[in-house]
């Protein structure tokens, strides 16, 4: 859905300019996690982007709410410290956004209150004045227990309230936002495309929302929810012919039993972080999304023979194959240095963006598997992934907002089961190890030297793997 | 338990796997201008070798139906399973106001998608019904603006009634096996559209969602009934222009009375202002449904034409090879000299934006346009898979029986190791979103590509598209209309190869295009 990786003299994408994202919204209304959300997709999809938060701003040069002077939070009349001081946070705050888009940042996600038409209007000139396209997007919550979890689980732990009485603490919170509430000014004006956010998704207004990218932001947003679901990550078996993309070879001998053993291991975890929440597995459905590829597909027959257990439906998506290395299709490294040496080097040098010749990049593979992470952001249900290393690695560095040029140079082995927990903030990844045979070598990496292009971090001893927990 | 189960690969078997690697001799005097051979293409021995010698290790688990199996270039796929989508889509809006085109621009997306999906027109209901009831009785109904009056009891309950019955037509279709049902209706009241929630929340797993198209440009209102009074509705056959004009104005009239805007806050629906300026979206839920809010936020109503051109003549082309990644010919390089000139002349001092894919043969073809280009992966020709450089007469002599299966089904036929059409109309998705939401565009691309497209801007059957006709150096310009796409091919004068197959033993049809006027009676009984 992405458009495809060309240069510009700006280094901007989508021909669409560089954006501000203004957010607006009483506390505790879900505004940093939608704007962290949307930062973590922006960036996977190589746009530059930066959320900047005013509250993190403040606390971070100021200190936590009880440095601030009384009249800090209450709105209307301030002594003329409280004034400056606010001037000064703000002009801080701002001077961050200019310096992220001259350094050729494309959005910045403002994240704050911004709950007056005056402030966001004298916003919104300034930087429109400098030819940047504003959005407003404001999150409505009339669902007071979504207030109310978000304000105990994520504002009381901030450092505003280090050291205090839980209860005393959301009493002094409420406090703090109800002159807001009083003041607050819904998005009303016209004058600015704007996007309104009602409870974390469950209805979505847009105005004026003009080109691709800010499309895709309502589109993203659209799919976009907070209940509890688990993923889990899982290579496809070992098959016969590892390391050629053409051959779609099926699996071998001990791909067959590691299929049977993932299907033991992933039912018996799952069972017990399910029950760890209070709820049973059976009651849940558990999806499995494979490849078109008949080593991935046929990973997950195992799961269609069961008999009793939880429900589950296993989904083919043809989005999901493996990395195609073009013309370097059954090489080895040799061999590619032998023939491309130029290409070979380029390689080396960017392995995420480099597309060898008739190849896809990791860029390309990206571009590709983003309608499929659109789905995963939609599924409510526990999901499956049995799918290969390369597309591993790029739901991964999604899910965890890692930066792309780290996305080849992730490390999935052979035999481990990624799990990931979305939360408010991100996610909570950890990997358990279920299996050993050809095709993971005993220091645990996987390494399988043939294939290099799709195993390419493997070959740069990967960084960044989740905590394993050995299991088998 | 299968005795093979618990056995590792024995060290023969992984030597037969890896020296098949081997085998290929790569010379190290070779210069790298030469490519290496394509280690497992259908061209060489080694697949065969490698099908043949696995075979025997090829456990296929205590499955019911054994996976299937691999060997050969490719095989059969299914369609993907959507049975769980059954959304009933009813439109709210006023007459004139883009509904029909809406649902029809819908449509034509999501069964191009696969999805099964069928408009249920309550105005072509009630003039086949009053035709039906004229044939036998002899007796016409009125139909001019009195009888959409709510104050008229009568009519008022019999189009309650036809309504209703246009409903259940749906809800049953859907039961039989649709994917989305569209009420193209005027549904333009609380308590109709309450009608239409209620009876549909008695289907289990059935989703209503209203689309409400709300315009208050005059301009478009006012071309919207022009169209509607000239496009030769029989609801005015007999009257004059002028007449049949005022009449439809009164019926809106008779609507705008007692039109009711959607505020009810429990439903879902999408609101679409003017078309591409304004979308409200309220409690949608589920992919499909999200889908289809994106793309029709994505859509918009500017005069514009969409080119397609293939690239000129390549290299292969001339060979007869599929596939590969080759240079044009010199009849291809002359195209592509040539392509600016027409396109230019076409289009004046319009903008237009040129999109390739990343194959050589495309960007050449564009070298010379004096435009915006962009190059798109996505663009890029149906991957032949382990067929990629070859002939389809080495094809056919290597695995003859493969090569029928192609034909019997090409549409659903994936290479191994490549991909299938079905495959390249999933790929292609997000560039049928952009060229919605973009204005003149020129796409240099391939012919199972252009077909697909085609076959979108079209609205053809999934088996007709790998047979449709895109000829090398033809630029093909489709003009979006209400109903469908104009079309216009020009022919540049500079010889080529034929490299259209038509599917072996049938009669070359003339692929169906025109027709695209509105239907006012739904299908022919």
């Amino acid at each position: 859905m992405v458009a495809p990786l060309y240069t510009t003299a700006s280094g901007l994408l989508f021909h669409a300019g560089q954006i501000l994202i203004v957010t607006v919204g009483l506390p505790a209304r879900g505004k940093t996690h939608i704007s962290r959300a949307l930062e973590r997709y922006l960036r996977w999809t190589g746009v530059k982007t930066q959320v900047v938060s005013l509250g993190d701003y403040r606390r971070k040069t100021l200190g936590g709410a009880q440095k601030l002077p009384p009249d800090y939070f209450t709105l209307g009349e301030k002594s003329p410290e409280t004034v400056a001081l606010r001037q000064k946070v703000s002009e801080g705050c701002e001077q961050i956004i200019w310096d992220f888009f001259d350094a050729g940042g494309q959005v910045v996600i403002y994240d704050a209150n911004n709950g007056t038409v005056e402030r966001r209007q004298n916003i919104a000139e300034r930087f429109d004045k400098a030819g940047i396209h504003i959005v407003m997007l404001e999150s409505l919550c009339d669902n007071e227990e979504i207030i109310l979890s978000n304000i105990r689980s994520v504002k009381i732990s901030s450092p505003d309230y280090r050291g205090w009485n839980p209860d005393q603490a959301v009493a002094d919170y409420y406090r703090r936002i109800k002159d807001h509430e009083i003041h607050y000014q819904p998005v009303e004006e016209t004058t600015w495309p704007f996007v309104r956010v009602m409870n974390v998704g469950e209805k979505i207004m847009t105005n004026n929302i003009q080109g691709y990218l800010q499309s895709r932001v309502v589109f993203f947003l659209m799919n976009l929810h907070n209940k509890f679901r688990t993923i889990y990550f899982a290579r496809s078996g070992p098959s016969l012919i590892e390391h050629s993309y053409k051959a779609d070879s099926d699996l071998s001998p001990p791909g067959w039993d590691y299929a049977d053993r993932l299907r033991d291991f992933v039912l018996d975890r799952r069972a017990k972080s399910v029950k760890a929440r209070g709820m049973e597995a059976e009651d849940r459905r558990l999806v499995i999304w494979t490849s078109a590829r008949r080593r991935s597909h046929h990973t997950a027959w195992p799961f269609l023979q069961l008999k009793d257990g939880p429900r589950v439906k296993v989904i083919e998506k043809p989005q999901m194959a493996e990395i195609n290395p073009g013309v370097w299709d059954g090489m080895t490294p040799d061999q590619v240095r032998k023939y491309y040496p130029d290409e070979w080097e380029r390689f080396v040098r960017d392995p995420y963006a480099y597309r060898a010749p008739r190849a896809e990049s990791y860029h390309d593979l990206c571009i590709r598997l983003e309608p499929t992470l659109i789905e995963l952001e939609r599924e409510k249900e526990d999901l499956l992934i049995i799918g290969h290393a390369s597309v591993i690695r790029c739901m991964l560095a999604y899910l965890i907002g890692l930066p792309a040029s780290e996305i080849p140079a992730i490390e999935v082995a052979r035999g481990d089961l990624i799990e990931v927990v979305p939360t408010s903030y991100g996610v909570h990844s950890q990997a358990y190890h279920f299996w050993d045979g050809p095709g993971r070598s005993n220091s645990g990496s996987g390494k399988d030297e043939h294939n290099f292009y799709e195993n390419y971090a493997e070959d740069t001893q990967g960084k960044r793997r989740p905590e394993v927990d050995e299991v088998a | 338990m299968d005795p093979e189960r618990g056995r590792r690969v024995t060290p023969g078997e992984l030597k037969l796997v890896d020296t098949a690697l081997g085998n290929v001799q790569l010379d190290p005097h070779i210069p790298r201008v030469h490519t290496p051979p394509a280690m497992f293409g259908a061209g060489g021995p080694m697949l065969k070798q490698f099908d043949q010698s696995s075979a025997a290790s090829r456990v296929g688990s205590q499955a019911a139906t054994p996976p299937r199996s691999v060997v050969g270039i490719g095989g059969k796929v299914a369609k993907p399973d959507y049975s769980e989508a059954k959304i009933v889509l009813a439109m709210v809006g006023l007459p004139a106001r883009g509904k029909s085109y809406l649902s029809n621009k819908l449509m034509r997306y999501l069964k191009w998608l696969e999805y099964d999906v069928k408009v249920f027109n309550v105005g072509q209901l009630r003039r086949s019904r009053a035709r039906q009831k004229a044939q036998q009785s002899g007796k016409k109904e009125d139909h001019t603006a009195s009888y959409f009056s709510h104050a008229n009891v009568e009519a008022t309950k019999l189009r309650d009634q036809l309504a209703t019955d246009s409903l259940e037509m749906l809800i049953q279709w859907l039961r039989e096996g649709g994917n989305v049902g569209i009420h193209d209706a005027t549904n333009s009241t609380r308590s109709r559209r309450a009608k239409i929630e209620e009876r549909v929340a008695q289907e289990k797993g059935f989703v209503t969602i209203f689309l409400e198209s709300v315009c208050d440009d005059p301009a478009v209102i006012a071309a919207n009934v022009a169209l509607k009074v000239s496009s030769g509705d029989p609801d005015y056959k007999d009257m004059s222009r002028e007449e049949a004009k005022a009449d439809f104005l009164r019926r809106i009239k008779q609507y705008e009375g007692v039109y009711e805007t959607i505020t009810e806050p429990h439903l879902s629906y999408l609101r679409i202002i003017n078309v591409g300026s304004q979308v409200t979206v309220c409690r949608i839920n589920g992919y499909l449904q999200s889908r289809i809010a994106f793309y029709l936020m994505n859509l918009h109503l500017k005069p514009r034409s969409i080119f397609f051109s293939r690239h000129g003549e390549s290299q292969y082309n001339v060979e007869g090879k599929i596939g590969g990644d080759s240079a044009l010919s010199e009849r291809g390089q002359k195209y592509a000299r040539a392509l600016p000139a027409l396109i230019t002349d076409n289009i004046g001092d319009a903008p237009l934006t040129v999109w390739t894919s990343t194959l050589q043969r495309t960007i050449q073809t564009a070298q010379h346009l004096p435009y915006n280009k962009l190059t798109w992966k996505s663009l890029d020709e149906l991957d032949a898979g382990v067929c990629d450089g070859m002939t389809y007469e080495e094809i056919e002599q290597a695995y003859p029986d493969d090569f029928a299966h192609r034909d019997e089904d090409k549409f659903n036929y994936r290479y191994r190791g490549g991909e299938s059409y079905r495959d390249v109309v999933v790929r292609l998705e997000p560039v049928i979103m952009e060229l919605e939401r973009q204005e003149n565009i020129l796409i240099i691309g391939h012919q199972a590509i252009l077909r697909c497209l085609y076959a979108y801007f079209h609205n053809l059957p999934q088996a007709d598209l790998p047979y449709i006709k895109i000829p090398l150096h033809t630029v093909i310009k489709l003009t979006p209309k209400a109903y469908g796409c104009d079309e216009e091919r020009y022919t540049l004068p500079i010889g080529a190869v034929d490299t259209h197959r038509p599917k072996p033993g049938s009669t070359p049809q003339p692929s169906q295009i025109g027709g695209f006027g509105r239907e006012y009676y739904g299908e022919k009984a």
